[in-house]
């Protein structure tokens, strides 16, 4: 449904994508994870005809997104990062905008509001709707003209967790094909069927959750040390702690304690957890996505403010 | 119902929305017909007469201009994506969006012509004629927003913009004191002021006082408009998010 080939774009010299490659199935939903500034929407950008790349080649839904920008619109869904609602309208007033933009005949803003639950709202201004509901809303508005791929760009960002978990049930209830972006790793795993993990304008992994977190092997053990610890192959990371990959953690820290006796260290913090995909994230570049969270609350601060 | 319909339909519930907006600028036209004109009517003799037609294109001006930059806060607000992501035609989109404020701002300006007609004896035959000049003044000015909105890149000129432009093309356009009065480097700048052949037409029609000659105020009018809306709809064609 998605085919990306070595797509490469610049902005005045800084390189946002550096070559990325990937297919999207029919029916999926594709995830890609990473950090801010990763180049998630400038991707989303270019498949959805507002960018053009500065090499490489796209295609969505079989059409190429330079030369056949019109024919690729007409089949995608786009839910964009920051909202993009008519806040002076009514929700019905939304949907209907955009059916008429779209040249849509007979649109069914019946069956959009109600599939997100916001028919009973169909009257109200959106200026006094939660974020949540204007999120939904604009999921409605993405698949009145009924596309054969959703573009979802962070779509939880900013909300709360009780709202995130519907944005999520919602997006688990459609039967299209889903690109979404997010830097959340638990939206990444919960939501997709696959996933690509990108940072720095690269593709850095690419598969099912599974496959992925098969990356890092078994269980992951984080400690913190008094002393030079030795012994045991490991990675430091940047805040001290050290990092072990194990095959079964309940089994082998009791030989970790022994190896400490024997060593001469003195383990002062302990702590062990299934990989999940930040851990294959920290695994192969050294740190964590979280690192851009605090940015990204900033981010939704003024986002808040700016209305 | 077509993209074009469709714009024209959202600028019209947009507007009917933002109420306090259309207070605001009737408002502003009064306090300069009332304050302004009625004041100065002491000093120079018939001069409400002369003012009223130029408030009335001048009420239409500030509305439209206002209008078409306010697509920099579809830019800032996102509804441009929205729109540039639609796979209809953008030319269509924009002239709708285009429209549609143009009929809001010569909605305004007929309020205010008629309230003037209160405080001033104007041929009422003259009110279409002059309609006429102020749509075109709102297609004119509102095409011109359009152009200038999407080629700036933040909000922080939007105001800077607007106060270097819009009293000067006021002052320059003969709606406040006539043309033939100014000096002659001015007097160019005047002329090349669409706005001017505009408040000269509506003014003519309206109270027989005319500087320009009512045939090349339409032509000039026409022609200014017609362009700018080629122009405008040129540069949202082009529109992309670089």
């Amino acid at each position: 449904m998605i085919e990306v080939e070595d797509l490469v774009k610049e902005f005045d010299g800084f390189r946002a994508l550096n070559g990325i490659s990937f297919k999207v199935n029919e029916g999926e939903v594709f995830a890609f994870l990473g950090p801010n500034g990763a180049g998630k929407t400038t991707t989303v950008n270019i498949l959805t005809t507002l960018l053009k790349p500065t090499s490489g080649r796209a295609y969505v839904a079989g059409y190429d997104v330079v030369r056949n920008a019109k024919d690729v619109r007409r089949k995608i869904g786009v839910v964009f990062q920051d909202p993009s609602l008519d806040r002076d309208l009514t929700a019905y007033e939304n949907l209907l905008i955009h059916a008429g933009v779209y040249g849509i005949e007979k649109p069914d803003i019946k069956w959009a509001l109600e599939f997100v639950g916001l028919w009973e709202f169909r009257n109200k201004v959106v200026r006094f709707f939660s974020g949540g509901m204007q999120r939904r809303l604009e999921i409605a508005r993405a698949l009145l003209h009924e596309p054969e791929v959703l573009f979802l760009d962070e779509p939880t960002l900013g909300l709360d967790p009780q709202t995130r978990a519907k944005i999520w049930e919602l997006i688990d209830s459609l039967d299209v094909t889903v690109f979404l972006t997010t830097h959340y790793m638990d939206e990444a795993e919960r939501l997709a069927d696959r996933v690509a993990i990108i940072d720095r304008g690269r593709i850095i992994a690419i598969g099912s959750v599974e496959e992925l977190k098969r990356m890092v092997g078994g269980d992951l053990i984080f400690l913190r040390v008094e002393g030079k610890f030795e012994g045991i192959e490991h990675v430091v990371l940047p805040d001290g702690r050290i990092m072990i990959e194990v095959k079964n953690a309940t089994e082998f820290i009791p030989e970790l304690f022994e190896l400490a006796k024997a060593k001469g260290f003195r383990i002062v913090e302990i702590e062990y957890r299934r990989p999940t995909l930040n851990d294959v994230f920290l695994q192969l570049t050294g740190r964590e996505i979280r690192n851009g969270e605090d940015d990204s609350l900033k981010f939704a601060i003024a986002r808040r403010f700016r209305r | 119902m077509r993209p074009f319909t469709t714009m024209v339909y959202r600028q019209l519930k947009r507007f009917v929305r933002a109420r306090s907006r259309l207070i605001g600028s009737i408002a502003n036209s009064v306090v300069w017909l009332v304050f302004f004109g009625v004041g100065f009517s002491g000093f120079v003799k018939n001069y409400l007469s002369f003012l009223a037609p130029g408030i009335f294109i001048m009420a239409v001006f500030n509305y439209s201009v206002f209008s078409g930059m306010s697509v920099i806060w579809d830019k800032e607000f996102g509804f441009l994506k929205e729109v540039l992501v639609a796979p209809s035609s953008r030319k269509e989109v924009i002239a709708g969006r285009i429209f549609g404020d143009s009929l809001v701002s010569i909605a305004q300006g007929l309020l205010i012509l008629i309230l003037s007609f209160g405080l001033v004896r104007m041929n009422p035959l003259g009110i279409p004629p002059a309609t006429f000049f102020g749509f075109a003044v709102a297609l004119c000015f509102s095409s011109m927003g359009v152009v200038i909105a999407l080629k700036m890149k933040s909000m922080e000129g939007f105001h800077a913009i607007m106060s270097v432009l819009i009293l000067p093309t006021i002052f320059l356009s003969g709606a406040l004191f006539p043309i033939k009065y100014m000096p002659a480097w001015m007097r160019v700048i005047a002329y090349l002021n669409p706005m001017t052949y505009a408040v000269d037409g509506a003014r003519f029609f309206l109270t027989g006082i005319g500087e320009i000659g009512a045939t090349f105020d339409f032509l000039a009018i026409s022609i200014v408009s017609v362009v700018s809306i080629l122009l405008a709809t040129i540069s949202f064609e082009r529109t992309g998010l670089e």
